[in-house]
């Protein structure tokens, strides 16, 4: 059997994740201690975790670093890398979507949108014919309308309540977002056999 | 914007001396297999027009590198072998012979739009036979690909084949237009077996119909046999094909370097046949890829046949079995009076088949430093004489 590396984001998503690899019968230890550790050897399994920023997951796996990772479906959308999309977990389920100000109209000449994806904003305006000018930020992305940055915001949505408690409504539902298992080309290839059995074994838990 | 001393255009590289040596002695490999097997090697120019070559290529307009020439027609540096090898195969070598067994080792670039530091200019290393439409010329090109890396001493790799034309079949019987067929090619080509999942859920299939289409996305990558795939399609020659193909691997005995993947896709669709992709372990990367590309010869208004691989020598370096290089360096060293001598105990040892390096004391900076690079350091002086 050979040596698998899976590259999980850091957090909460690690925790569910983690989680789920032990509900379909890996032999993982249910304690992790991973305060500031950025590896996790499961002997028994053959398996070696390594932490990453959830961004930089589909980093790990496209260079083959790591075999296999779960990457949220906003991040592959937004990067767009050479992996292999090969099921939906199901977790950390929300949307991306646009926002803004409540009853206001979009700047008529080129209207501003601050967003963390500057790839997904303007490939959805660019589909819809919309000429807009995407302004990239890094975070508190509801900060730019209310002090007049931008017109709308394009950002994930899970409950809304961010949006509402700055006192902004959402205006156009992008697309859906969740976990993904995601592989590597070659490694899906080399290591079929080790892949494919924790996708059956996944794919039946999350249906 | 402003240019750095030191910097080079985006994706550009220098080779530097182990590394050229690296490629030479691939190339040697390469060369000296590829012509045991009775292929020709050619040389196509490194630029061609962008309406011909630059618009037949597989890859994508965005990754090539355009230029203008003083005609005021756009140019392409080639970023690809296979067109301009099936362009100066109808244009004249196919009336010289036929079929046609080529072989190239050359540059080809691609433009990168993400990510500074990886190769827009990469060596490729592959084949063409070009005038065979039988079975046998697709055999004939994955058991070279899979011989070819076997002299390069790997032996930890896979190919993974899958014909469009089964594919094809596959999505047309299981779909009610020939827009939901592509929206699925097009999520394969992308490898994103989620959105296939999402997407056939979407259409609203009948039950027969969806059900099929996730079974078959669901085993597809891992069959084990030919026959597995047989449930999918109906009997058509695309099918027969691939196990006729399938059988004469088996023959060669080279079938455990092959798995089928007959969700395997290309964004071209002169790709109408069988097609390839080989992995080897120790890249993150596809080592190259092959396939039927019969559509390609008819765009240049051939009706013959065609089939071919290539592999990317940057990544064959990142898998290629880590050898020490061994050449015996000698350093001779002079003093001015004795250059006489000095040339006469150089070509000594050249005629020994050795590196030998003159360099004149007079020269050297850092004498200690520069000795260290060497095998063996002579230091010529008038005893030498006798």
């Amino acid at each position: 059997m050979s040596e698998l590396t899976i590259a999980m984001p850091k957090g909460r998503i690690f925790e569910e994740a983690y989680q789920m690899l032990i509900d379909v019968g890996f032999n993982l230890p249910e304690e992790v201690e991973m305060s500031r550790k950025l590896m996790i050897e499961i002997p028994e399994e053959k398996i070696r975790f390594i932490l990453a920023k959830p961004t930089d997951v589909p980093v790990y796996v496209e260079h083959g670093v790591a075999d296999i990772g779960i990457a949220g479906k906003d991040t592959l959308l937004e990067q767009k890398r050479n992996v292999h999309e090969l099921l939906d977990l199901k977790i950390s389920q929300c949307y991306i979507a646009s926002a803004g100000l409540p009853n206001t109209t979009m700047n008529e000449i080129a209207p501003r949108i601050a967003t963390k994806y500057p790839n997904i904003a303007m490939n959805y305006y660019k589909e819809i014919g919309e000429q807009v000018e995407i302004i990239e930020l890094n975070g508190s992305i509801e900060l730019a309308p209310m002090i007049g940055l931008a017109d709308r915001i394009v950002d994930i949505v899970s409950t809304g309540r961010t949006l509402k408690e700055n006192g902004l409504v959402e205006y156009e539902h992008i697309t859906d977002v969740s976990s993904r298992l995601i592989a590597n080309p070659v490694s899906y290839r080399m290591k079929s056999a080790r892949i494919q059995e924790i996708v059956t074994r996944l794919k039946k838990f999350v249906n | 914007m402003s240019l750095k001393m030191f910097e080079k255009p985006l994706g550009m590289r220098d080779t530097f001396p182990i590394t050229y040596e690296k490629i030479e002695t691939v190339r040697k490999t390469g060369r000296e297999f590829l012509r045991s097997r009775g292929y020709d090697f050619i040389q196509t120019p490194s630029l061609e027009y962008f309406d011909t070559v630059g618009k037949a290529s597989a890859i994508y307009n965005a990754s090539l590198f355009k230029l203008v020439d003083s005609q005021g027609n756009t140019l392409v540096l080639r970023p690809d072998m296979t067109t301009p090898i099936a362009r100066v195969a109808t244009s004249k070598l196919l009336k010289e012979k036929i079929p046609l067994r080529l072989a190239y080792f050359a540059n080809v670039f691609r433009a990168q739009q993400t990510e500074g530091g990886r190769p827009a200019e990469f060596g490729q290393m592959g084949i063409e036979v070009i005038g065979d439409s039988t079975v046998f010329a697709d055999a004939e090109v994955i058991i070279t690909a899979i011989t070819l890396i076997q002299s390069f001493g790997i032996e930890s790799f896979k190919i993974t084949i899958g014909h469009a034309g089964v594919l094809n079949c596959i999505l047309k019987d299981y779909t009610e237009s020939d827009l939901q067929a592509n929206t699925l090619r097009k999520l394969l080509v992308d490898r994103n077996y989620v959105g296939f999942e999402e997407a056939v859920e979407s259409f609203h299939l009948p039950k027969t119909k969806s059900d099929a289409l996730l079974q078959f996305i669901d085993e597809a990558t891992n069959f084990v046999s030919i026959e597995e795939i047989e449930k999918y399609v109906r009997k058509n020659d695309a099918l027969e094909y691939m196990q006729q193909l399938i059988e004469l691997i088996n023959v060669a005995d080279l079938s455990k370097y092959v798995a089928l993947d007959f969700t395997l896709s290309s964004h071209m669709n002169y790709y109408t046949g069988m097609l390839f992709e080989v992995f080897a372990e120790g890249s993150g990367f596809a080592l190259g890829n092959g396939g039927r590309y019969d559509g390609l010869l008819h765009h240049f208004g051939s009706e013959v046949g065609a089939t071919g691989f290539g592999i990317r020598i940057d990544r064959l370096l990142e898998v290629l079995p880590a050898e020490e290089m061994q050449d015996e360096t000698v350093a001779v060293i002079f003093h001015e009076q004795d250059y006489l001598q000095a040339l006469t105990i150089a070509n000594r040892f050249r005629e020994e088949g050795k590196r030998v390096t003159l360099q004149s004391k007079k020269g050297l900076l850092d004498e200690e430093a520069f000795i260290k690079q060497f095998g063996r350091v002579v230091n010529v002086s008038q005893e030498d004489l006798v």
